[in-house]
């Protein structure tokens, strides 16, 4: 019995063997990665929309004690900035962002105008109860900046200014217990490398497929009428009155090609990232398709001109165009980036059928 | 003795899924439920009344493991547990499948006659041999499990590629000193001839004396590997621990000699005990009912014999067939519904209807597929929409669906086209044309 079953084992290892005569693999290791990622993307951008907040914070108290057009527009500027960073944070839901709900109470989208005007108008509210969901974060500050007769109504009703101080108050405070808790969460993040659906390279990739799938839908799809029988929905459309949305598509997409790659945040540097994966996997020609698959939604992305709403009346076509390789894109993603790497979906047990 | 074992087993199981959060995740916060062809009437307890069943699940476990009114409470395990089982097949494992195979064989055996409450309350006779049949129709069980399981292996991708082996073990790169072992190729292949050697043969060297503890380390040590490499859960443990069933009946007495140690009694047992005479059971009709249940276990494995194409992507015939851990598929699926009247089109968000566990085992499993498709049609049909200011009555609808595949490592390929009004086909056993076929 042994000796057959020592025979067997020598057997399929030659077998193994011959089949594969010792083909080198690229270096990869998912530890690296993570640090990689954490170190280089994920505290850099933590610490730019920190930065990003607190000079937002600043500008408006400039902007409430001296109201004129030049600080008004000091404000809009601070808003587009944190509202560009943003869009490679959100990709880390996981960890203190998750924890802490940060994704829905800084990028909750579209907001309900009605909520914001009656809190307004009566001066009273509680900005973290369930039913202001849709009447804070950066979609708020959107609206509350720049929409029609914006600047007049920040000057002339004290109710809007204090409003708008409130909202930004709420996202300085929240973010501040992220950027505490991400210090000590890197070690936690670098060291759960295993293939569990609740260690942190699951739930990384996990994100990242979320994340893309929420820009496909909520940033174009939904708008277009995608999931409404074709009626164009404007009233869906991410910044709306800043009229944005398109820049924030672009930036969110070289966002997520960025972490791909596992290019710094700051450093620009490219480390390694999902590509070297794929390529350690012998997988070369996907991450040709998957990174040529991000450049082209870029490209069509900025071969726009007007903002989105304005395109939504006269492009549909060339809308279309972009939301197919958006499509395409979370199949290459979704489907064989992410089973490549045996990484688990769901959160059960599991016998492989 | 297996009484005692397989109770601590079920009670573990069910507490373990109760405090993992499963019954709230899987069960109480889902809006819609797979449910098994001919078992759609089968349906969840309202709210928190989910946690009913497996409350009785646990005390009826703790009753089976001290043997007291055991029949009753294997029975109502066994009731308990298929409920639970049976009401979505997004939830479907192999060994939920065997542990209520196992509650059903062990209700028919008289494991309360020896060492238990039962007995010492008087409540049945003490009986310290057991017809041999039941012993080894508990063996058949497992062995039948194991040797399916290897039969399944003998596969290209199995045996050839390593997959999915290679897909799950490289994911392990950062175990110390084995890990970079796990990357090669050849190593995948090592894994998986030895797997299917394991599975097809070891039921054999269980059975045979002279090779049995030697075969019994290479169950602790395949199983102790798997546990540690992949998320089975329970599954290594009630494997581990069933096979014990295979050893002498003096190697079970010792056993119960040291629990019994444990409590502090000193009433010392009769010895020879639990062996084994009659080979086959007494009345007529016992004979036949388990001869009917080997003849229906050995036939359903092979039921995929009667569909064409490629098993692992039509997946017919696949479950309750011991095929574990051969599959690793990733799916991707947009479902569109469409008003007829209108000609106009909606992609509908998944995640709306169902949990991210549940879009996951639907996008790759075409009955899943069907039933998914059916549920919308009932949904929409009759339904108002209002979009911006305008109002549409749903009708007619049709549900179209573009799903891509991913299957053992190859790349992602079409598995449902979007021509097709899934409305249209009847959800049944038959062979499904619909699916796009698939290519090497």
């Amino acid at each position: 019995m042994k000796r057959l079953v020592s025979l067997l084992l020598i057997l399929a290892f030659t077998l193994g063997c011959n089949k594969d005569p010792d083909d080198p693999k690229p270096e990869f290791n998912k530890a690296t990665l993570l640090s990689n990622i954490s170190g280089e993307i994920i505290l850099p951008s933590i610490a730019q929309f920190s930065a990003d907040l607190n000079n937002l914070s600043a500008v408006y108290s400039q902007f409430s004690t001296d109201q004129t057009q030049a600080n008004f527009v000091g404000v809009q500027e601070a808003i587009q900035t944190a509202y560009l960073t943003w869009q490679t944070v959100k990709i880390f839901d996981f960890g203190p962002i998750r924890t802490n709900g940060i994704k829905s109470a800084i990028g909750t989208y579209p907001s309900d105008t009605a909520v914001i005007a009656s809190n307004i108008a009566s001066g009273s509210y509680n900005l973290s109860s369930l039913s202001n969901a849709d009447a804070i974060g950066l979609s708020a500050l959107d609206y509350l900046f720049f929409k029609q007769g914006a600047l007049n109504e920040l000057q002339t009703n004290a109710n809007y200014l204090t409003y708008a101080g409130d909202v930004i108050a709420k996202m300085v405070a929240e973010f501040a217990v992220v950027t505490n808790q991400w210090t000590t969460y890197k070690a936690t993040f670098d060291a759960s490398k295993g293939t569990s659906s609740t260690s942190a390279f699951s739930e990384f990739v996990n994100e990242f497929n979320r994340d893309f799938e929420l820009a496909k839908n909520a940033k174009i799809g939904i708008p277009l009428g995608k999931q409404s029988l074709g009626i164009q929905l404007p009233e869906y459309i991410e910044a709306r009155y800043s009229g944005i949305s398109l820049d924030l598509l672009e930036e969110s997409i070289r966002a997520l090609q960025k972490v791909y790659n596992g290019v710094g945040f700051t450093s620009g540097v490219n480390g390694q990232g999902f590509d070297d994966y794929l390529v350690h996997l012998e997988k070369e020609q996907l991450d040709a398709t998957i990174d040529n698959g991000f450049t082209a939604i870029i490209n069509k992305t900025v071969s726009f001109t007007n903002t989105l709403e304005q395109e939504m009346a006269v492009n549909i076509p060339q809308l279309d165009v972009l939301y197919s390789l958006l499509q395409g894109h979370v199949i290459h993603i979704k489907t064989d980036m992410t089973s490549s790497f045996g990484v688990l979906i769901t959160y059960q047990d599991n016998d492989g059928d | 003795m297996f009484r005692i074992i397989f109770g601590a087993l079920l009670l573990l199981g069910a507490l373990r899924f109760v405090s993992k959060g499963w019954v709230e995740q899987l069960y109480i916060l889902p809006n819609y439920h797979f449910g098994y062809l001919g078992f759609e009437w089968v349906q969840k307890l309202p709210g928190n009344w989910m946690y009913l069943p497996f409350i009785v699940m646990i005390i009826t476990a703790l009753l089976i493991i001290v043997g007291y009114f055991y029949r009753f409470a294997i029975t109502l395990f066994f009731l308990c547990f298929t409920y639970v089982e049976l009401i979505d097949k997004s939830y479907y494992l192999n060994h939920y499948y065997f542990v209520s195979l196992m509650c059903f064989i062990l209700i028919w055996l008289p494991a309360n006659r020896y060492f238990s409450l039962d007995v010492a309350r008087n409540r049945v006779s003490e009986q310290h041999v057991v017809p041999y049949w039941t012993i080894r129709l508990i063996q058949f069980q497992l062995g039948l499990v194991y040797f399916f399981a290897g039969l399944a292996k003998l596969n290209s991708d199995w045996l050839i590629e390593g997959q999915p082996l290679g897909i799950w073990l490289q994911a392990h790169h950062n175990i110390p000193l084995v890990g970079p072992l796990l990357q090669e190729k050849w190593m995948a292949i090592a894994f998986s001839w030895a797997g299917c050697f394991y599975d097809l043969f070891i039921v054999f060297f269980l059975l045979a004396a002279r090779t049995r503890k030697f075969a019994y380390f290479f169950v602790v040590f395949f199983h102790l590997v798997t546990w540690y490499l992949f998320p089975i859960g329970v599954f290594p443990w009630v494997m581990i621990f069933s096979t014990l069933i295979f050893f002498s009946p003096n190697f079970h007495e010792r056993l119960l000699r040291r629990i019994q140690l444990l409590f502090g009694k000193d009433k010392s047992l009769d010895s020879g005990t639990t062996a084994s005479s009659t080979p086959f059971p007494a009345r007529r009709w016992v004979t036949m009912t388990i001869g009917l249940y080997i003849l229906f276990q050995l036939v359903v494995p092979f039921r995929y014999l009667l569909y064409p194409g490629n098993l692992y992507w039509n997946e017919e015939g696949f479950r309750f067939s011991w095929r574990v851990m051969l599959m690793h598929k990733e799916g991707h699926a947009v479902f569109y519904l469409k008003d007829k009247k209108t000609g106009r089109e909606s992609e509908i968000n998944n995640a709306k209807f169902l949990t991210r566990t549940q879009e996951d085992q639907m996008a790759t499993q075409p009955d899943m597929i069907l039933q998914y498709a059916q549920f919308l049609k009932s949904h929409y049909q009759g339904q108002v929409l209002h979009f911006g200011d305008q109002k549409f009555t749903i009708e007619d609808p049709a549900i179209h669906a573009e799903i891509y595949v991913s299957l053992n490592n190859r790349l992602s390929q079409k598995f449902v086209d979007k021509r097709h009004d899934l409305t249209t086909f009847a959800y049944d056993l038959k062979h499904r044309k619909w699916l796009e076929p698939f290519n090497e």
